[in-house]
């Protein structure tokens, strides 16, 4: 009898693929890259049936979502902007402790008058009336900056899609304000922007995610005790 | 399921034809506002949230479109580009399809919806009763029976508010807030307290400008501090808001008895005509007997057009998840298999032709119905 194996997101490269390889070295599960170095598929050693596919960050969200992987290692960032809050089939199994980043909401430093998420709002409301368009936040985070927004009652704003150097916007006229993720904030402070007092959307590192049906299969409860261990 | 079937289709448009038949005939006129819209003014008006909500793409020079998510906005449009005399009355209706992202509740992303628009009433009580009148005859013309009414007053709060001693300031802020009950609730709260506020990120600023011209303060302390001046955000705003800070900090603090009265108002609910023994128990002012005698009046006209408004009900927190109402709101439900169902919705909404371009304010009063939820009670 062959059992359908399981495929397990991996990112590709950087920080990430470094730090998972790591792990799952430690955890006595080493990834093992399958034809050449460069190729983008591998397995497990250690446990039968668990496939590698290398992706970008930034997919395995997706992939994981539309079923075509049943785990992956990803951002925290990227796997709540990715998928609803509504959604209960995908669980959060470890967070993996790496990667550690917080999700922001930064002003510019010169907007001395703005303290909060309530400010913004006042703001957000004045500056309409003041120059006809509505405050421009820049962000690849399109869904996390609308929750959290809506959560703080900030309605009038608008989103600016900005999917490099979002940081820069302000000063460029391309956004008034920007949702980004960001590890020390020295980049933040170096484009003069200042993050919130309730400006942390979410702390976030990176985490083993998968299908929720998927917890009871053994090999992925051999996986998960042995990253328990290493971790 | 994917489209309807000729049977449905047949029997969705006869229904909607008698709905359509009421409004003509008391002489709104039957027009197609476009389905495809320039995204900028639903985007710029209601923000954020309604994006999420409505399908936008982009024409092959980069400007937003966007799928109409309702048909307010495409009939005022209408309006500013066929009337040549934006302020002057006009009466309209439609029929067609409006476009959403289905939401929790699992609406439909494309719907039909039947409504009127009156531009430029002369008599306001009589044109909305006249709206709320259409409206239920319209309904019951498809069918439906057994409505359930729920009026609110959006004059009536902003008088109330109007009507109490603080700062003008606040009254913006309250009134801005008075859509997101959360928010209003804090800064209720807040204005009761102002001076056990905590220090924040800002205070600093707060201080630097006490005893000084604002703006001179602030484009100092931006120098000092090497802040370079981004976004169209100018130092005078800027300083206006620290300011207002300031003041803040030595206002006296909102009189408990008008936290109380705002509570109380907004705990007033019942039958129409019972309610208006609560509201005399308000204060007097100005602004508020006016509200007063207008709610007053609303009712004597609604009676006029043969409604019995006893039967309605009145909530002053109704209105609160409707952004663009300045006065009456009002729904309709019917009951449905376990729950009621809203079937129309509408009110006044004094400021949005010119807010959309119409050169001065034109009053504005209308309502739509959901086609399909109609059909679906019926069925």
């Amino acid at each position: 009898m062959t059992v359908t194996p399981l495929t397990l997101g991996i990112p590709s490269k950087g920080r990430l693929m470094e730090a998972s390889a790591e792990l799952y070295a430690k955890a006595g599960l080493p990834i093992e890259r399958i034809g050449n170095d460069r190729g983008y598929r591998g397995r497990l050693t250690g446990v039968d049936g668990i496939d590698v596919a290398f992706l970008s960050a930034s997919e395995i969200a997706g992939q994981l979502r539309d079923g075509k992987i049943h785990l992956g290692v990803t951002g925290e960032d990227l796997l709540r902007e990715k998928i609803p809050p509504t959604d209960e089939s995908i669980d959060v199994a470890v967070r993996l402790g790496f990667g550690p980043a917080n999700v922001v909401v930064a002003v510019p430093e010169c907007w001395l008058d703005v303290a909060a998420m309530a400010d913004l709002d006042e703001v957000a409301e004045q500056f309409y009336r003041a120059h006809g368009r509505r405050i421009r936040v820049a962000t690849k985070y399109i869904h996390l900056t609308r929750r959290w927004f809506a959560a703080h009652g900030v309605t009038g704003y608008r989103i600016v899609d900005s999917s490099g150097a979002t940081e820069g916007a302000p000063a460029a006229g391309l956004a008034d304000i920007i949702v980004d993720i960001t590890t020390t904030g020295s980049t933040l402070a170096a484009n003069h922007l200042r993050i919130l007092d309730d400006g942390v959307i979410l702390q976030s590192c990176a985490v083993l995610a998968l299908k929720r049906e998927l917890l009871p299969d053994l090999r992925v409860q051999v996986m998960l005790k042995a990253l328990a261990k290493a971790l | 399921m994917a489209g309807r079937s000729s049977a449905e289709r047949e029997a969705l448009a006869r229904q909607n034809a008698a709905i359509m038949a009421v409004f003509e005939r008391a002489g709104f006129d039957h027009i197609a506002p476009d389905i495809i819209q320039p995204a900028d003014i639903f985007l710029e008006r209601s923000g954020e949230d309604i994006r999420a909500r409505t399908f936008v793409f982009s024409d092959p020079d980069g400007n937003e479109l966007c799928l109409r998510p309702d048909l307010t906005v495409p009939a005022c449009r209408y309006h500013l580009s066929h009337a040549a005399d934006a302020t002057a009355e006009s009466r309209y209706c439609y029929l067609g399809t409006a476009f959403r992202f289905p939401d929790e509740l699992l609406s439909p992303q494309e719907f039909n919806q039947a409504g009127i628009e009156w531009f430029g009433d002369h008599n306001p009580v009589q044109a909305e009763a006249r709206v709320m009148k259409l409206a239920i005859a319209a309904l019951e013309a498809a069918g439906l029976s057994g409505l359930k009414i729920t009026m609110g007053d959006l004059g009536l709060f902003n008088a109330l508010i109007d009507a109490m001693a603080m700062p003008e300031r606040w009254r913006r802020r309250l009134k801005h807030q008075f859509w997101r009950p959360q928010a209003f609730r804090s800064l209720l709260d807040r204005f009761a307290r102002p001076s056990t506020q905590k220090r924040t990120a800002i205070s600093s600023h707060v201080d630097a400008i006490a005893g000084q011209d604002a703006e001179a303060a602030v484009a100092a302390r931006l120098a000092a501090l090497d802040f370079p001046h981004v976004t169209d955000r100018g130092v005078a705003e800027i300083a206006a808001r620290l300011s207002e800070k300031l003041a803040d900090r030595s206002e006296a603090p909102l009189d408990p008895a008008m936290v109380k009265l705002i509570e109380a108002y907004l705990a007033i609910e019942g039958s129409v005509t019972d309610v208006v023994a609560d509201l005399a128990k308000l204060p007097s002012s100005p602004a508020l007997d006016g509200a007063r005698r207008w709610f007053e009046a609303r009712i004597a006209a609604l009676e006029d057009q043969g409604l019995n408004p006893r039967r309605f009900h009145f909530s002053a927190n109704f209105g609160r998840e409707l952004e663009y109402y300045t006065g009456l709101v009002f729904q309709i439900e019917v009951e449905a298999r376990n729950a009621p169902l809203v079937v129309a919705g509408g009110g006044r909404y004094n400021d949005l032709l010119h807010d959309l371009g119409a050169p001065s304010r034109v009053s504005a009063v209308g309502c739509a119905i959901h086609t399909e939820r109609v059909k679906a009670v019926l069925s």
